[in-house]
């Protein structure tokens, strides 16, 4: 009994990291491609990794670290992934472990990662024989942080709060708690500041932040942990690079972040980041400076972009300079110098937030201009991500199951369709959302009678039905919802139409329903997937 | 609607991998065989270069390649086009002799994979008794496949024809007439035409072989009458097509809606119908049912019964059957009225796509502006990614490449890319921009190399401004600085002239 628990737990366990790790290596569309090459350790890791050599430990912090046991929790998250094949299901069950520790207000901080999409969340704290049940109460997935709560009246009782430090120097001593793989008790491994950069967020896959790369062992288990010097948390370990990819690079959180999140909670609501939503190129290039009747002073960058459905739609346009942003002088390599650390420009809107203001200086066919922008949170961008505690989105009509496109629906297909592709990839940049706020694609057909000479149009984009545009999925129901006698669907590109018999398809409905467990034909909204932890724990 | 095709691996270059594969018993040579003396194959051996896309200035290393000719009456040697595209010198070898001579390509056709060689010594081929084409291979027959021992010595295989079928080649333009034959072939060294034999007439002609599988594709002798009919005329025309795509009408729903009354009626739907093309100026419209095609009756699959091989697509009737500047009766229903449609068939030239299809035998064209490397879209360009560059090469190219006929109305165009970037004095900070779209140079619209030639010449108070479709949106060059530095440039990367337009 107590062996095959091993097992599965051990399984478990790697569950969060390596979920982040496979999408590490997203790539900006137009980058020219290199398959990421193992560098030569590869022949030496499998063998590390097959049989557990003890190695020295690491020398001890010069400092202990202060209580961090009385402060560190192994959360236990038992979570329903969604099934976007099958979206009219409850998902599968999968259960991870991660690190939290207790901050003031009888709070515990985690990963978002590690609680993402639970439905039960248990936590442990050393010398304490009982899992306590524990409540998320806010998840940031744009930023890789939640903060869950323990309802047991004593569990802070004995529990001490840990303060927050700020950006740690580079080639200084850090050290990470967990509870990785390896063994059951709390772990701790030591590592120095390798580099602070901006980094892009794999549990969202679309988002960067500040990010601080540490050379202390991560492994799966450590996510959420609180990564120490000198008492104080530093960062929170959240993600890093398989071993095939890279050796011993690790990712923390760092305190701009995590507090920037407290921050935002505090009117009891998450805000997200908001973003500007434009594309920029550096001004290194000496003609193009004249051009722009920029002076030799290594300042300004171009505006490439502006996303329409972006908060500086109609205050930036394409071809304009940014000279600073806040006051704060932006160079021609996009840097501004803050609180005397250099940082991509874009750092000063990290840390604002939704309806905050920021202010930039313009150079707009050569004459300076001011301008303020009102920030919040451009929606598009959601698509290229992926999302967490909401139920998929569909209609199944007919047999023919229709699904808004979406990273996660991408990658649950694994569609290698070129269209397809192009409509993801070039959602944003292209500004396709303008068009289409939902690129409706005809995932799959559960085979019946009505649909059994329809194959040849899975994969296709709905353009129109019976002559009207579909933009959104809820026009696309409302078009079967009220559709005459014949349905004619055309997709686009070349193809021939979709033909559909309205009759029959209202007579296969019970027939196909029945026949494939489909328990609901359509969901519209993308309604928070979390229901009370009593009404999910039998799925 | 596609078809998605690409059973065998579909790339030219034949792949004799079949290292391991222990020969087989060999098939008997054909008892009429051993009475001829002197076999109707030569050797052929060709020295080529392809072009380099990514340094379109220069010729990538030389390669070489032995095969094997057919020797067929007049003179003629028939090779695969496979071969001999991008030769530099071709040189004809007697099997039994090892006696050589050079040879010019008389005719190429890239699309259906054949070309005529004829060697620069007449007699050359005296005394060879030259191959007849065997045209009427059915499924089932026994076809022999004709290799050389080093000795000069006949090797001889024998396979059976499964199937015969319309496939793409591999130039993928439409599709062509194609035996499929189960047959255990061995390597040789000259394994790259080897022509296929019924009872030693010409039957085929090697297309591709999968080692794994042991199936040969082959060029058959239908698609080959047609080539050598073709290259008997003044001019060689090449392969017809009318220009319209469809898809079957086996969804009762789809007949409905398309006006077909009849239930069993057959036909196909017409998706698109591609500007400036026969079937346009015909006047087929999207939406009609292409229900006959040179009288002869179309089923919903597009299927048409050949007095030869039975069902089989409807386009055999437009290429094997049909020449250029033929008129097609084409039957047609629209809204359930029937009508008839006479198709003037034309060839489609490469250079009549947006993106061309193949570019063989001549150089690339391109314009380097300062470090800046400008080039046309086509899908040999994109082939420099590989034998996976449909996932390999920049997405954006091929999406276009791929959707050319839906993105662009506009047929006399071309995209200009900007390729790559050379690391120039007056090219800093644009070094890691590459693969963009051009729209506008100094503000003039860029449909073709010859369009960003004229532009640069008039630069805006100074500066030459190229706008991309992509980001950056835009990039300025100082036009003096670039004159002033077009010779370093030149002698630093070695590159030969600046630009190539022809």
């Amino acid at each position: 009994m107590k062996r095959i628990l091993v097992l599965i737990y051990a399984t478990l366990l790697l569950g969060p990291v390596l979920d982040a790790q496979e999408s590490t290596p997203a790539r900006p569309p137009m980058e020219p491609q290199g398959p990421e090459r193992p560098g030569p350790w590869r022949s030496i890791s499998p063998g590390q990794a097959a049989v557990p050599v003890p190695v020295p430990v690491p020398i001890a912090p010069p400092k202990p670290n202060g209580p961090v046991q009385k402060s560190l929790v192994r959360i236990t998250a038992t979570s329903v992934e969604p099934d976007y094949k099958a979206p009219w299901n409850a998902g599968g069950l999968e259960r991870g472990v991660g690190a939290g520790f207790v901050i003031s207000g009888n709070r515990i901080m985690t990963n978002a990662h590690v609680v993402a999409n639970s439905r039960y969340v248990t936590v442990e704290r050393d010398g304490d024989p009982n899992k306590y049940p524990a409540k998320v109460q806010f998840i940031a997935n744009d930023c890789d942080l939640a903060v869950i709560t323990v309802p047991a009246p004593d569990f802070f009782k004995n529990m001490l709060p840990l303060q927050f430090g700020g950006i740690p120097t580079l080639e200084s001593t850090v050290s990470a708690y967990g509870y990785p793989i390896g063994g059951e008790r709390m772990s701790v491994t030591t590592g120095i500041v390798s580099r602070v950069d901006f980094q892009l967020y794999t549990h969202s896959s679309v988002d960067q932040h500040l990010a601080i790369q540490i050379s202390a062992q991560i492994n799966p288990g450590n996510s959420g942990g609180p990564v120490m010097q000198d008492t104080k948390v530093v960062g929170v370990a959240f993600q890093g690079y398989s071993g095939d990819v890279a050796q011993g690079v690790a990712y923390m959180i760092p305190t701009p972040v995590i507090k920037r999140f407290l921050q935002d909670i505090g009117n009891g609501h998450y805000d997200e980041y908001p973003d500007l939503a434009i594309t920029y190129a550096k001004l290194q290039n000496p003609a193009q400076r004249r051009f722009l009747g920029l002076k030799d002073d290594d300042r300004g960058v171009l505006v490439s972009s502006v996303v329409a459905a972006g908060p500086s739609n109609g205050i930036l346009y394409p071809g304009d300079v940014l000279l600073a942003i806040d006051g704060h002088p932006i160079a021609s390599d996009a840097n501004v110098e803050l609180d005397g650390e250099h940082a991509q420009f874009e750092e000063v809107v990290e840390r604002k937030f939704k309806g905050d203001s920021v202010k930039l200086d313009v150079l707009r066919n050569k004459q300076p201009t001011t301008v303020s922008i009102k920030l919040y949170k451009p929606w598009p961008y959601s698509v290229q991500g992926h999302s967490y505690d909401v139920r998929p989105r569909y209609v199944l009509y007919g047999g023919l199951l229709f699904q808004p496109l979406n990273l996660d629906m991408l990658e649950a297909y694994r569609t290698a369709d070129l269209r397809v592709r192009h409509f993801f990839e070039y959602f944003v940049l292209d500004q396709l959302y303008v068009q289409h706020p939902d690129v409706i694609v005809l995932t799959n057909i559960l085979p019946d009678p009505i649909n059994t000479y329809l194959a040849p149009y899975r994969g296709g984009i709905v353009d129109e039905i019976n002559g009207k545009k579909i933009r959104t999925l809820d026009e696309l129901a409302k078009a079967f919802a009220d559709s005459p006698d014949r349905l004619v669907i055309r997709m686009i590109g070349d193809g021939p139409p979709l033909v559909l018999d309205r009759k029959q398809v209202e007579a296969a409905r019970e027939r196909i329903m029945t026949r494939y467990n489909v328990l609901k034909e359509q969901n519209l909204e993308e309604q928070p997937a979390s229901k009370p932890a009593e009404q999910t724990n039998k799925t | 609607m596609t078809t998605t095709r690409h059973a065998l691996i579909s790339f030219g270059l034949v792949l004799f991998t079949v290292g391991g594969a222990l020969a087989k018993k060999e098939s008997a040579v054909p008892a009429t065989l051993s009475k001829q003396k002197q076999l109707a194959l030569v050797r052929v051996n060709v020295t080529g270069q392809s072009y380099d896309y990514f340094r379109p200035w220069q010729k990538k290393a030389p390669f070489s390649k032995r095969a094997l000719g057919a020797v067929l009456s007049k003179g003629r040697v028939l090779v695969t086009a496979d071969l001999v595209a991008n030769q530099n010198y071709v040189e004809l070898e007697r099997a039994e002799s090892g006696e050589k001579t050079a040879a010019t390509v008389e005719v190429i056709d890239y699309e259906a994979n054949l070309a005529l060689l004829q060697p620069a010594e007449k007699t050359f081929l005296d005394g060879i008794t030259p191959l007849e084409i065997a045209p009427d291979t059915v499924v089932g027959d026994r076809l022999a496949a004709w290799q050389l021992e080093p000795s000069g010595a006949l090797l001889a295989t024998e396979g059976l024809v499964t199937t015969v079928q319309m496939m793409p080649y591999p130039i993928d333009i439409g599709q062509f007439l194609t035996y499929r034959i189960s047959i255990p072939l061995q390597y040789r060294e000259n394994s790259y035409t080897v022509p296929l034999v019924k009872k030693n007439k010409l039957a085929g002609l090697l297309l591709r072989y999968d080692s794994r599988s042991q199936l040969v594709d082959a060029i058959p002798a239908p698609v080959i009458t047609h080539f050598l009919k073709d290259a008997e005329s003044q001019n060689y025309r090449g392969f017809p097509s009318a220009g319209f795509s469809f898809s079957p009408t086996r969804d009762p729903a789809l007949r409905e809606f398309a006006g077909e009354k009849q239930k069993n009626a057959g036909g196909v739907y017409v998706t698109t119908v591609e500007p400036g093309t026969p079937a346009m100026k015909a006047g087929l419209q999207v939406g009609d049912i292409v229900t006959a095609v040179a009288n002869n009756e179309i089923d919903q699959n597009g299927n048409y019964v050949d007095s030869l091989y039975g069902k089989i697509e409807f386009t055999n009737l437009l290429t094997s059957h049909a020449y250029a500047g033929d008129i097609v009766p084409f039957r047609i229903q629209r809204s359930g009225n029937p009508m008839q449609l006479n198709v003037t068939l034309e060839h489609r030239d490469a250079k009549d796509y947006v993106s061309p299809p193949y570019n063989l035998d001549q150089p690339p064209r391109y314009y380097v502006l300062g470090g800046l490397i400008f080039q046309e879209l086509s899908r040999q360009y994109l082939k420099e990614w590989g034998p996976n560059w449909q996932r390999e090469a920049p997405q954006r190219l091929v999406y276009l490449d791929h959707f050319q006929s839906e993105l662009f109305s506009d047929r006399n165009r071309r995209v200009v890319i900007l390729s790559q970037v050379l690391p120039a004095n007056s090219t800093i900070g644009y070094d890691e921009l590459a693969y963009l779209t051009v729209t506008k140079v100094n503000g003039k619209e860029i449909k073709s190399l010859d369009d960003l030639a004229e532009a640069v010449k008039h630069p805006i108070e100074g500066f030459i401004k190229v706008e991309t479709e992509e980001d950056p949106k835009q990039i300025e060059l100082d036009a003096a600085q670039v004159g002033a530095e077009a010779q370093d440039l030149q002698e630093n990367y070695g590159i030969s002239a600046l630009h190539r337009l022809n």
